[in-house]
């Protein structure tokens, strides 16, 4: 019975990253700000709440998506994650160019991104068709993927999980929180990026970033990645 | 959930008045008690002796509740996270054990310990509003209307109708995609795979119609002091909005069916974590914990601030308090809160209009609302210059750990995974 009514649904599951995305794909939830021809550098750098607008450029890492710059006229547009550092780059198209497993590590967040990882494998993500796994165990994982500001009670657990996962192993860092903690830089829980205390390959801007962005990134690793 | 639901009385009310709340602001030691029968929040400057949210996170007290030594032949303990797939959050449990059964549990939550209600005192509500949201990003919508909600009533502001009826709209579906999530969670802890992908797929829907309405999948960044950024303006925009919403509940309606038709889903699920009613009082249990346990608890109907004073909502409770009975409140919780977003979405009032409220602040307020897993309380006060004196929070979560706890002695370990979803718990949202 299961079966049918599975059947009875048809294919949900998005073209990406073989076709473009449908209009309905495209993510709403954590693009950075990118300046229009008009903007407003100043009067932008004055309502970011968090430090994302500096001089004339924009910190994707930081940008946790208040639109408050809306109205020094900028718009919101997705950037790539990445690049890699092209040694690493080479190194993960050698060896991961066909599947990643993937362990998920929360090092202190807002459950947000837990979900949007959680949602890579709902129907209209489906990453396991992309050879993308999520694996229990730091034994078996190629990838770490955390999320989250890091918490001072969470740093000796990630680096005891980095330490005991198998060589070649890569971080990515996804979301405004992991890259530069977000709104919670100031708070006293916050340690420090993650970049401070793991080596990171791969950084995923957004708040949460979204599943296609963050299949974006893991595709990133092992050189899969098309342009949406 | 706004002043005229709160009382300032002694510690020691008339009738069956629960403590929800204890927090220190100037000095003073205030609590705030509920009297779910007269539908009032008490503010009492004592502490009341009886303080079961103290026991909640993080671990200690409970511990000591619970008897440090946890006695019984070949009995051990063990730490379950916060590298753990089932618990998906940094979190753990401490559980005592003597093969099988789980004699104790403790949950650990300083994992994810912030500090939010520290860092924000002295800062400007907008400014808090961005830590508040991501406090618990999949109960963005409950904490943002909470809090907006408070410092609009400790200012005494005009706030138009409208946008209370947006924020009303925002919390009904984040309802729903919540219960959802839970719904899609137990089927795939049964191993029930289809089903689980089906939920998921109807989850991911109703995130696109949070993206498209209120400009972010989790509801981020819509609400704001006296005003709202949802794009319901017209008509044919709300009705959208409310085919989307209802077509998502009509399958959601037809899965349950399949699944509770299911004798491998039930048996997982019936007897599972039983809560007794007396439990969920003592311990004061929120939401559809304490619904499943047959507590008339929903802050909608116990506080029914507009516009929820003319909509009808039911009063979903189960009578068996197992995880089975958690999950049919919540399965018709989706069925009702569809029913609430069509009367919110059909009697929209226009914007521009001025609410019902603002007759002068007193820097100081409570709110509470009726998130997903349950009853949010903050209270705040504000300084002369409209920065935040202090705020506490006291999350739903916060409020069902204990309960979650008690309701696991006894259960054998593959039970796990099917209590702690049917609760809802987040060690996010355990933060204050």
């Amino acid at each position: 019975m299961w079966v049918l009514r599975g059947l009875r649904k048809g294919i949900l599951t998005t073209g990406y990253p073989g076709k473009g995305l449908a209009p309905d794909e495209v993510p709403r939830s954590s693009f950075p700000p990118t300046p229009s021809a008009d903007a407003d550098w100043a009067k932008g750098g004055g309502l970011c709440p968090t430090g994302a607008i500096q001089g004339e450029r924009v910190d994707a890492g930081r940008c946790v998506y208040c639109r408050r710059c809306k109205d020094a006229g900028f718009r919101f547009e997705g950037p790539a994650p990445g690049p890699m550092a092209s040694e690493r780059a080479a190194l993960a198209r050698r060896v991961l160019g066909r599947s990643l497993h993937v362990l998920v590590l929360d090092v202190g967040s807002c459950n947000g991104c837990n979900m949007e990882v959680l949602n890579l494998a709902n129907p209209y993500y489906d990453f396991n068709r992309l050879g993308i796994f999520f694996t229990n165990t730091p034994k078996h994982a190629d990838v770490l993927l955390a999320v989250g500001a890091l918490n001072k009670a969470m740093v000796e657990t990630l680096k005891r999980t980095y330490e005991s996962m198998p060589e070649p192993k890569f971080v990515v860092a996804a979301g405004a929180c992991a890259m530069s903690g977000g709104v919670f830089k100031d708070t006293d829980g916050f340690a420090s990026p993650l970049g401070d205390a793991v080596p990171v390959d791969v950084e995923i801007p957004g708040c949460p970033p979204t599943p296609l962005q963050l299949l974006d990134g893991l595709l990133l690793i092992g050189g899969r990645r098309r342009a949406p | 959930m706004i002043r005229r639901f709160v009382e300032r009385g002694p510690a020691r009310a008339e009738g069956p008045v629960q403590p929800s709340a204890s927090f220190s602001a100037g000095g003073r030691h205030l609590s705030i008690l509920t009297d779910t029968d007269r539908g009032r929040t008490i503010l009492c400057e004592a502490q009341p002796e009886e303080r079961p949210w103290q026991r909640a996170p993080p671990g200690s007290p409970l511990e000591l509740e619970h008897g440090g030594q946890v006695g019984g032949y070949g009995t051990f303990s063990f730490q379950y996270g916060p590298v753990a797939y089932g618990v998906q959050e940094a979190g753990a449990f401490k559980l005592a054990t003597y093969g099988e059964r789980v004699v104790k549990a403790v949950p650990i939550v300083n994992y994810k310990k912030r500090g939010i209600e520290g860092r924000v005192a002295g800062m400007k509500p907008e400014d808090a509003l961005l830590l508040l949201e991501r406090s618990a990003g999949h109960f963005s919508a409950s904490y943002s209307t909470c809090f907006c909600t408070a410092v609009e009533d400790a200012l005494g502001l005009d706030v138009p109708s409208r946008v209370l009826w947006d924020r009303a709209v925002a919390v009904e579906l984040e309802r729903i995609y919540n219960h959802v999530h839970v719904f899609a969670r137990e089927a795939e802890a049964a191993s029930q795979n289809v089903a689980a992908s089906q939920a998921n797929a109807l989850g991911e829907r109703v995130l696109r119609l949070n993206a498209k309405y209120f400009g972010h999948r989790y509801l981020f960044g819509f609400g704001g002091v006296g005003t709202s950024s949802a794009d319901l303006g017209t008509q044919g925009r709300r009705r959208e909005l409310l085919a989307g919403a209802r077509a998502v509940a009509g399958e959601f309606a037809g899965l349950m069916d399949g699944l509770l038709s299911s004798r491998i889903f039930l048996d997982r699920l019936q007897g599972t974590a039983r809560l007794s009613k007396e439990d969920a009082t003592r311990l004061g249990a929120v939401g559809p914990a304490a619904r499943g346990s047959g507590v008339e608890a929903d802050d909608r109907h116990v506080y029914p601030a507009e516009p929820y004073h003319d909509i009808f909502v039911s009063l979903e409770t189960e009578r068996e308090g197992d995880s089975l009975a958690r999950l049919t409140v919540r399965a018709r919780e989706v069925q009702s809160s569809a029913m609430v977003l069509q009367e919110l979405l059909d009697r929209m009032p226009p914007s521009g209009g001025v609410g019902s409220r603002g007759d002068g602040g007193e820097d100081f307020a409570i709110c509470r609302t009726e998130g997903p897993s349950g009853d949010l309380i903050m209270a705040l006060g504000l300084d002369g210059q409209g920065r935040l004196a202090f705020l506490h929070v006291r999350p739903s979560s916060a409020a069902n750990w204990i309960p979650f706890a008690i309701s696991l002695e006894g259960s054998v370990f593959t039970d796990f995974q099917f209590a702690y979803e049917s609760f809802g718990l987040s060690f996010a949202d355990s933060d204050g």
